[in-house]
């Protein structure tokens, strides 16, 4: 692995250089929301900043993608696809959590059985460069109970570490170390910045906060299906899905077709186990009619069917789901609130 | 604040402990500052848990509408001998009070379903507006001292003067106390600045139609289509939403702006005469898009137009739904000649 370091100051014209060369998202300001936005020229990346309140996977994984267009003519139905495919680009500034997210999805996106091509094409031509969490930026962060760790490089092609006057960038894959030969040359790292970062490490795990038993709950999940604590969480749900629209590992989606005149296209958008339209079959049948076995489905995806089927939790612990339900209902306490049971 | 929380409780206790309501639905402390949820007692023991304050910011009629509707549901298999009734008691300020009126006055249940225990109210906290006066840092802790609000961040404490952080449909409400009660508890809260009511849609108005077309597109294209607004609405109770409906397809699902102004403006023109502008649709949503403007608008018209206010009383009817030999046509039938 290539370690190097860079001037704090040195970042910017860096990030800003590689945006000529090639497509860059970076955190910006945007009103009173922090969102991964195209890096156009004069604009500053932010490299201080918490969490954006949208997780980066609409980049793998957009919000509405259209599979394929058909127009109907007179010698039948003529089928097309979307252009070239992605273009190669470098996601800069994400937060360990949601490069680890990242990981989770190939799980489901990118295995054996099941190839998407569509997921899979973005994702390949994509280098990340994460940002280490020397601080926890939030209270309701809670990776390390799911697995992740602060200042963890999974998922990530390149991670810097902010060691005050200077960032330690490591590039921990083949792609990230291609991406070092974009950047131009940069010092090597010492032995003292290593010290450092681990230094650093054990200091932003202790400083974390929220702990959950997220996978001391599963043999309770096993068993109980049916039990009456089911009945207590969803009551003063709005069914809205922002706590799956804003996670970085929810991946549910739908796809449907959408025709006007002689021209169609199939588009895949998010779905959510929040909506009532969920799992509701053309016959009109739903397996899941009620709010509670909707949010049940959510929590037993997450901690238990994963698990079974990964032998990981999907969940990061980023706490957006915890900050950002219009009705406070807090996924850290259901957790716990579970393994006392 | 204490003490109508400590009537609040005795009587949630006693309603409950008496049989005359089956749950209260009020609001509990959360589990984040400036928050608290609602909850659903069925116990008297768990009255305790009930609070009031200045973080309460639901309108919760919304679930007195789905609990009374869900127990129905759940009855129609049942012999008409052995069905049974649900009585909600619900925790409501003057905002609330008018979506229960709206909600009798549609028939949507009867006066005697529901049991209102009132409470007057100061406003509740916008916790955007907090969020933007401490610069979007994260808040660990925040308390309402007086009129003040004390608000710890990851970089320091702050103070704020309470008017500057109430939601701006508080801010000049002009029924902050009850408007239909079965008990009222605390003392009758003092009136707002009324005057001023109308004062931001008279500004947005007199703007160009350019500039108000495109801040129209501004705020929508940030809509992510959660729904949220139309979920916590009291007055969005259709059972199955035209957004929602695919035979027709009223509005795509996919990331077509039109699609999402169609929506707005279809859920908007709903609340014509409807909207008690209780603010909930503005504080759930998770990208602080700006509907108060536009629904205040249909609000004024309302107002001017039929001197009406939504849930105002239960023997006024909805002008949309009624119709009296006095009503204005003329923009109906000469719409050019009317601004
Ligand atoms: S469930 Fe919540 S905390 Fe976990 S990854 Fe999703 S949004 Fe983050
Ligand atoms: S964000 Fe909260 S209210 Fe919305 S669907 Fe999720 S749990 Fe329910
Ligand atoms: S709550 Fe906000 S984002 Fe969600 S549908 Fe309503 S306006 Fe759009
Ligand atoms: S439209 Fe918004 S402000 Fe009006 S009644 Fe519904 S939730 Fe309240």
């Amino acid at each position: 692995m290539e370690k190097r370091l860079i001037k704090k100051d040195a970042l910017s014209g860096i990030i800003n250089k590689l945006s000529e060369q090639m497509l860059v998202y970076a955190p910006v300001k945007d009103e009173d929301n922090v969102l991964f936005k195209v890096l156009e020229k004069g604009m500053e990346p932010l490299a201080d900043y918490s969490n954006t309140r949208n997780a980066p996977k609409n980049f793998f994984f957009p919000k509405t993608e259209t599979m394929m267009r058909y127009m109907r003519t007179e010698r039948g139905i003529e089928l097309s696809g979307e252009g070239e495919g992605a273009p190669e680009m470098v996601l800069f500034g994400v937060r360990p959590c949601d490069a680890r997210s990242f990981i989770l999805l190939d799980k489901v996106f990118d295995q054996e059985k099941y190839k998407d091509p569509y997921y899979i094409d973005k994702r390949e031509k994509t280098t990340i460069i994460s940002l280490a969490c020397v601080h926890p930026p939030y209270s309701t962060c809670f990776c390390t109970s799911v697995g992740g760790h602060p200042m963890s490089s999974e998922g990530a092609d390149v991670v810097l570490t902010d060691l005050g006057d200077k960032y330690l960038a490591e590039f921990v894959t083949p792609k990230g170390e291609k991406l070092l030969e974009k950047m131009g040359d940069l010092s090597k790292a010492d032995d003292a910045a290593e010290a450092t970062k681990e230094e650093l490490s054990k200091k932003s795990e202790e400083a974390i906060t929220s702990h959950v038993a997220g996978r001391e709950i599963k043999p309770w999940l096993d068993e109980n299906f049916e039990h009456p604590f089911w009945d207590t969480i969803h009551q003063s749900c709005l069914a809205c899905g922002t706590c799956t629209y804003l996670c970085p590992t929810c991946h549910c989606f739908d796809i449907s077709d959408e025709v006007k005149g002689s021209d169609g296209k199939r588009i895949r958008t998010w779905d959510s186990c929040m909506y009532w339209l969920f799992t509701k079959e053309t016959s009109g049948h739903n397996p899941r009619t009620s709010q509670k076995q909707r949010w049940r489905q959510r929590l037993m995806h997450k901690f238990k069917y994963f698990v079974d089927n990964f032998d990981a939790i999907a969940c990061v612990g980023c706490g957006r789901c915890v900050m950002y339900c219009p009705v406070n209902i807090d996924i850290r306490k259901i957790v716990n609130d579970i393994s006392k049971l | 604040m204490e003490n109508v929380e400590k009537q609040l409780r005795e009587e949630a206790k006693r309603l409950l402990a008496d049989k005359k309501v089956d749950v209260i639905v009020g609001y509990e402390e959360g589990t984040l500052p400036l928050q608290t949820v609602p909850c659903f007692i069925t116990n008297p023991d768990d009255a305790g848990k009930l609070v009031w304050n200045s973080f309460c910011s639901q309108n919760l009629a919304k679930y007195v509408h789905d609990i009374i509707h869900q127990h129905r549901e759940s009855q129609v298999r049942v012999k008409p001998e052995d069905k049974t009734r649900k009585v909600v008691g619900v925790v409501a300020r003057g905002c609330t009070t008018r979506s229960l009126v709206i909600h009798l006055q549609e028939r949507q249940y009867d006066r005697d379903e529901v049991v209102i225990i009132g409470v007057p109210c100061t406003g509740f906290v916008a916790k955007r507006k907090v969020s933007t006066l401490v610069d979007g840092k994260e808040i660990l802790e925040a308390a309402v001292n007086g009129d003040k609000i004390s608000v710890r961040t990851t970089s320091g404490d702050k103070d704020v003067p309470l008017k500057d952080v109430i939601a701006d449909n508080c801010l000049n409400c002009h029924f902050n106390n009850p408007v239909i009660s079965d008990i009222m508890v605390g003392n009758e809260a003092p009136p707002r600045d009324v005057d001023r009511e109308y004062d931001s849609v008279n500004k947005f108005e007199n703007l160009p139609l350019e500039e108000r077309w495109s801040y129209f597109t501004k705020e929508m294209e940030k809509c992510i289509r959660c729904y949220a607004c139309r979920n916590t609405c009291p007055s969005c109770y259709c059972k199955i939403c035209f957004v929602e409906q695919s035979q027709p397809a009223w509005v795509g699902t996919g990331d077509d702006p039109t699609d999402v102004q169609v929506f707005q403006i279809m859920r908007m023109f709903h609340m014509a005469g409807r909207c008690v502008d209780c603010g909930s649709c503005v504080e759930v949503c998770p990208m602080g898009v700006d509907l108060r403007n536009f629904l205040k608008k249909l609000d004024k018209d309302g107002f001017e137009l039929f001197a009406h206010k939504a849930g105002e009383s239960i023997d006024k009817p909805a002008p949309l739904s009624t119709f009296e030999m006095g009503d204005k046509e003329k923009f109906i039938f000469e719409p050019e000649s009317s601004s």
